[in-house]
């Protein structure tokens, strides 16, 4: 057993719920996914009455085919926290839903499809929705759970709203806390290419080889290019009234949470970690400019990363967002202690003590894997227990990863 | 908070900018854990940067010892270092679109 779980003591009571590939989850969450946006209303009406029972709301808008939304929707259906699925369709959406039925079938878990047109519209599937969720809580409730380590976790990490103090409290804090996960064993990925802009050199630095280096430069290369040419960079509004002059500089505090550890791969989005360690994942599309801004928001790639099988998220704020996220739980610290004390209902970690001299970044880094070990043993993060469940999931477009992204 | 913690953060020996721990008054000090000490000579607000020293047009400004900005015009040691007098090398980003 590694020190980590000696110098946690609350570690021993992180629980996960085994699944047929092998991986576990943290929740046993029963997930509603719309295939269409023209059933997106009524799954929420056929999830909100569950959704403090575990019940999570997710789906894809668009109605023409998409093979990045396809394997994205098959990974967060088969994702770890994940014990059931109940499948809406409108009817004549482009969306291969019974090859998602097939995927979901194939990994253990019960699975629904109801497609509204069939069922006799909305008020009748709505009926029938609820029926199947109410059969499949009572199997979820006594599903079995088993103790789990760091090993068994993937973990995501992730800042929306930074401002000046975010590089300086609480990014460097996360930084800390992924450096004593991976040593405990724990698999961690962080994101926003875009937003490493500048940091690309020391980056590669950090690769295991210097081919990943070099994929690595190339990706944050590919983000400068792509946002270049859209015209629209990752940087404005908040992050300037918070004291942040420049998208370099907010990349530098974003880089931050990246820790001090070696780089052991570049991912994208629903590619899983082969083994544990941390991992860079590029979340901008490949090829020309197309469907818009790549992220239009913080939850799009999160979602990406629960996609890759993060259990958990660590998100980092100056300004105070209080986004959380369907399908796995966020932990929120927040980079100053003024927005703390405004938003202390959906803050779990409070990084402003670093700049008011009363702790330091070891000190910040510790609380987090311990709110780290307390989700990870079923306690609701703030968000959570505020019923959080934020998803967005539109139009990318991705090569499969190159030669040299997966060393080893 | 203690009354006599630092409300600055320089980040790096050759850092050109410190950091406003907490909102630094114009004409007040400005002090760091390490000893250094300015006075601002405009009001610095908390997750600010400060000049520590006279900044020439086209300098980098470096934080963590990182080039995140170039100045856009000389800036004079104990002033605020943002948006109106440094650029980014990469985007363009001096519109301040908040609120």
């Amino acid at each position: 057993m590694n020190s980590l779980v000696h110098t946690f003591e609350g570690a021993s009571a992180m629980r996960g719920f085994p699944r047929a590939d092998g991986r576990k989850g943290i929740r046993n969450y029963l997930a509603v996914a719309y295939l269409v946006e023209c059933a997106h209303h009524v799954a929420r009406k056929i999830a909100t009455p569950y959704d403090e029972d575990g019940v999570q709301l997710i789906g894809f808008p668009g109605c023409y085919p998409s093979a990045y939304a396809d394997r994205v929707l098959t990974d967060l259906c088969t994702h770890p926290n994940v014990g059931a699925v109940l499948l809406l369709s409108l009817g004549c959406e482009e969306f291969q839903r019974k090859k998602l039925k097939a995927a979901i079938e194939a990994s253990g878990r019960p699975v629904e499809l109801l497609t509204i047109q069939q069922c006799g519209g909305t008020a009748a599937t709505i009926q029938r929705g609820r029926a199947w969720i109410e059969a499949q809580l009572e199997e979820l409730k006594v599903a079995p759970s088993e103790p789990i380590t760091f090993a068994d976790l993937v973990i995501g990490t992730k800042c929306g709203g930074s401002d000046g103090l975010s590089g300086v409290t609480i990014n460097p804090a996360v930084g800390r806390a992924v450096d004593l996960l991976i040593d405990g064993g724990a698999t961690v990925m962080f994101e926003e290419t875009c937003e490493l802009i500048g940091c690309e050199a020391h980056m590669a630095s950090r690769a295991v080889t210097p081919e990943l280096g070099a994929a690595l430069r190339a990706a944050v290369h590919k983000a400068d290019r792509y946002y270049s040419e859209l015209g629209h960079g990752s940087f404005g509004g908040g992050n300037i009234k918070y004291g942040l002059s420049t998208l370099e500089e907010k990349s530098l505090g974003a880089y931050a949470k990246s820790g001090s550890r070696p780089i052991s791969g570049l991912i994208k989005p629903g590619v899983q970690p082969p083994h544990p360690g941390l991992y860079l994942m590029d979340t901008v599309n490949d090829g020309p400019v197309r469907y818009g801004i790549p992220n239009i928001n913080d939850t799009q790639t999160i979602t990406e990363m629960v996609a890759s099988g993060c259990h958990l998220i660590l998100f980092t704020t100056g300004a105070g967002s209080v986004v959380g996220q369907a399908l796995s739980p966020v932990i929120k610290g927040v980079s100053n202690s003024r927005v703390f004390e405004r938003l202390e209902g959906d803050m779990d970690i409070n990084g402003g003590t670093i700049a008011d001299g009363i702790e330091t970044i070891e000190d910040v880094g510790r609380h987090l894997v311990e709110a780290v070990i307390a989700a990870a043993s079923g306690t609701p993060t703030k968000s959570e227990a505020l019923g959080h469940q934020e998803f967005v999931l539109s139009y990318k477009t991705y090569e499969p990863l190159g030669p040299g992204c997966l060393p080893g | 908070m203690k009354d006599d913690a630092a409300n600055m953060v320089i980040l790096a020996p050759n850092d050109n900018v410190g950091i406003a721990l907490r909102d630094i008054a114009c004409g007040s000090l400005a002090r760091t854990v390490s000893g250094v000490a300015m006075v601002a000579q405009e009001a610095i607000a908390q997750g600010h940067k400060m000049a520590l020293g006279d900044i020439a047009q086209g300098a980098l400004i470096l934080r963590f010892d990182v080039p995140v900005a170039i100045a856009t015009m000389p800036i004079a040691q104990g002033h605020l270092v943002h948006v109106h007098n440094v650029a980014s090398r990469y985007l363009t980003n001096s519109e301040d679109h908040y609120e």
